[in-house]
């Protein structure tokens, strides 16, 4: 047990004289030097920061300009996929990890409540807004998008999802399906 | 005393390998935290009052052994509730040691002005390399080894500390009549706990952000927060500087806050801008936990008694800050995570990466986060295997990166509210240090 008399006045430091200025200089060197760190930091966009919003799948997204049959695919999918995800009114992102596999398009279907029906009818929708944007931006010729149209509005479900996932391949299939216009595709394809 | 007031803060980065390993979330992990510091805040004044009655020496020595005996049970938990309820009985001897410490400091430091300012000094350097350790350990051995540990090094503490309660059991020089205890300082305890609460949210807020959001290595995160427990050495050689306790109280407030508000206004997902504001609050906790500590203990007697205030101060700060933030944050995470997928997804999709190929690595992204419920996603697996065609490889490559900088962003950001509040509560504390007056008894 101590038995040292306990010390007095804390608040009264060794300083002496001196302790009244060495205070106001270490509290004015305090905030000078915070507002200081805090003020660059602001400056350097420090409160700026904003997560990328995606963008609404219903708001038509330009087509570049696409010079191989990989580009003209990879657009049309893109744009199947906001079709679709338009129709649904969830996030184009939300509907493209759904469709990679069936694990995925089931929980897909308990999150949003969608059945294989509303599914297959919005992917058939988005398939044919891609058709549109394809012929729109010179991509198809009328002569290739109009039997294409036609067809992806009888398609199948996995079909279809498989065409929005694997357009390339699927385009270059559905040569077979569109009868007298087999082979046009090559040709008007770049 | 330094081994117990780190305890409090050494867990910090052991807790994501803790949630893993447990099976738990953030909110539930938080608990391994809270649970010691509200047990603290309890029992300080309590176990004070103890050790004043059974001597001090023999409450230090059988705290201790409380300590090490329920380190080793946190070390061999193998459920959140079993390790929660370790930590609790681990505070309690935690409690026990640290108030009787104070009683026992004047005979080996010389006085009691001196015992507390060492003892305050402990506690703040405790605190401050706790994280840096447990971080250490964690990645090196596992986090038992953290509440393994201790057991020995409590234990070997506690051997001189048992000849003086073999001393106090022998010449029964216990004090048999307790001096009035007078009123505890309470403003100074006030702005303790306010600070304390401050502090807290830097230390664990940094910790998450570093491994959870940024996916540091618990090493390499303790390497990063060891910038904290540095400045805190120095902030501790500030006091020739012969202040007034209430001038560093404010100064080391202030550094707190502004470094605290600088880590919420992080510009940018860099571990390097992490440090200027770890400079300023290692410096200002070190400045403003050993002023209001002293200032809580001067003219008042018995020390024991008015440290299991401090103590009781300063845990309570911690579980305030703890239980007040940890909602903010984790429901911030929450969004700015969906935030930062949906925006991953995006550019994924709009890459020219082969349909094929970013449907499926949407679909990845997908099941990584089904399989991080609760938690800030490691993206990286999503992106495995790479695609063999070289074009498209550093076509992904980019894209992960493009992705992994939208989620530390997000993470960053969501943090962001937490720092800030935090750095509000170490603000609002310069009340109270303000109407602190002149300590006279």
């Amino acid at each position: 047990m101590s038995t040292h008399p306990p010390f007095r006045g804390s608040f009264v430091g060794p300083g002496g004289t001196n302790e009244p200025r060495n205070g106001r200089l270490l509290v004015g060197g305090a905030i000078a030097v915070a507002l200081v760190l805090v003020g660059v930091y602001l400056a350097s966009g420090g409160a700026s920061y904003t997560p990328k919003k995606t963008q609404d799948p219903c708001k038509p997204r330009p087509w570049g300009n696409p010079e191989s049959l990989g580009e003209i695919a990879n657009q049309f999918s893109v744009s199947a996929l906001d079709g679709a995800a338009c129709k649904l009114g969830v996030s184009r992102e939300a509907l493209a990890r759904a469709l990679a596999t069936p694990a995925g398009r089931e929980r897909f279907r308990r999150r949003y409540g969608i059945d294989d029906a509303k599914l297959a009818e919005a992917i058939r929708a988005g398939l044919v807004r891609a058709v549109d944007d394809a012929e729109r931006a010179g991509a198809l010729p009328p002569l290739v998008a109009d039997p294409l149209r036609s067809a992806v509005r009888e398609i199948p479900l996995d079909q279809a999802i498989e065409l929005v996932r694997d357009a390339r391949s699927a385009l270059g299939s559905l040569e077979g399906l569109l009868g007298p216009a087999s082979g046009l595709l090559e040709r008007f394809l770049p | 005393m330094g081994l117990v007031l780190a305890d409090s803060s050494v867990v910090v980065l052991a807790l994501p390998q803790i949630y893993r390993d447990l099976d738990t979330s953030v909110a539930g992990v938080t608990w391994v935290l809270v649970s010691f510091n509200l047990v603290m805040a309890l029992a300080a004044v309590p176990a004070a009052m103890v050790a004043r009655r059974s001597g001090p020496g023999r409450a230090a020595a059988v705290g201790l052994a409380i300590f090490a005996g329920a380190g080793i049970a946190c070390g061999l938990s193998d459920s959140l509730s079993a390790l929660i309820a370790a930590r609790c009985v681990q505070a309690l001897g935690g409690a026990a040691a640290v108030t009787a410490a104070l009683e026992l400091l004047p005979a080996t430091v010389g006085s009691e002005r001196r015992a507390a300012v060492v003892w305050a000094s402990a506690g703040a350097t405790g605190a401050a390399f706790g994280p840096a350790i447990g971080g250490i350990l964690t990645q090196l051995v596992s986090w038992q080894s953290i509440f393994l540990l201790q057991a020995p090094v409590a234990l070997v503490a506690a051997v001189p500390i048992l000849a003086v309660a073999r001393h106090e059991a022998a010449t029964g020089i216990v004090e048999p009549e307790l001096r009035r205890t007078g009123r505890p300082h309470l403003w100074a305890n006030l702005a303790l706990g306010m600070v304390s609460a401050a502090i807290a949210a830097a230390l664990f807020l940094l910790v998450l952000l570093l491994i959870e959001g940024w996916r540091l290595s618990p090493i390499g995160a303790a390497i990063v927060v060891s910038a904290m427990p540095l400045s805190a050495l120095l902030g501790s050689r500030l006091d020739p500087l012969a202040a007034s306790a209430k001038a560093r109280a404010a100064a080391g407030a202030i550094l707190v806050s502004g470094g605290l508000a600088a880590l919420g206004l992080l510009p940018h997902a860099y571990v390097v801008l992490t440090l200027p504001p770890q400079l300023l609050v290692g410096v200002g906790l070190a400045l403003v936990l050993s002023a209001l500590t002293e200032t809580a203990l001067a003219g008042r007697a018995p020390q024991a008694i008015h440290g299991g205030w401090t103590i009781s101060a300063r845990h309570a700060g911690v579980v305030v800050g703890l239980l007040l933030l940890t909602p903010i944050f984790t429901s911030d995470i929450a969004t700015q995570r969906h935030d930062a997928i949906e925006a991953g997804t995006a550019v994924i999709l709009d890459s020219r990466v082969d349909p094929l190929v970013k449907i499926d690595l949407a679909q990845r992204i997908g099941d990584q986060l089904e399989s991080e419920k609760g938690k800030v996603p490691t993206i990286g697996p999503a992106f495995e295997p790479l695609p063999s065609d070289p074009g498209q490889r550093a076509e992904v490559v980019g894209l992960r990166d493009e992705l992994q900088d939208q989620l530390n962003r997000g993470a960053t950001h969501a943090f962001s509210p937490s720092f800030l509040l935090a750095a509000l509560l170490g603000l609002l504390a310069l009340i109270p240090i303000g109407l602190a007056r002149r300590v006279e008894l």
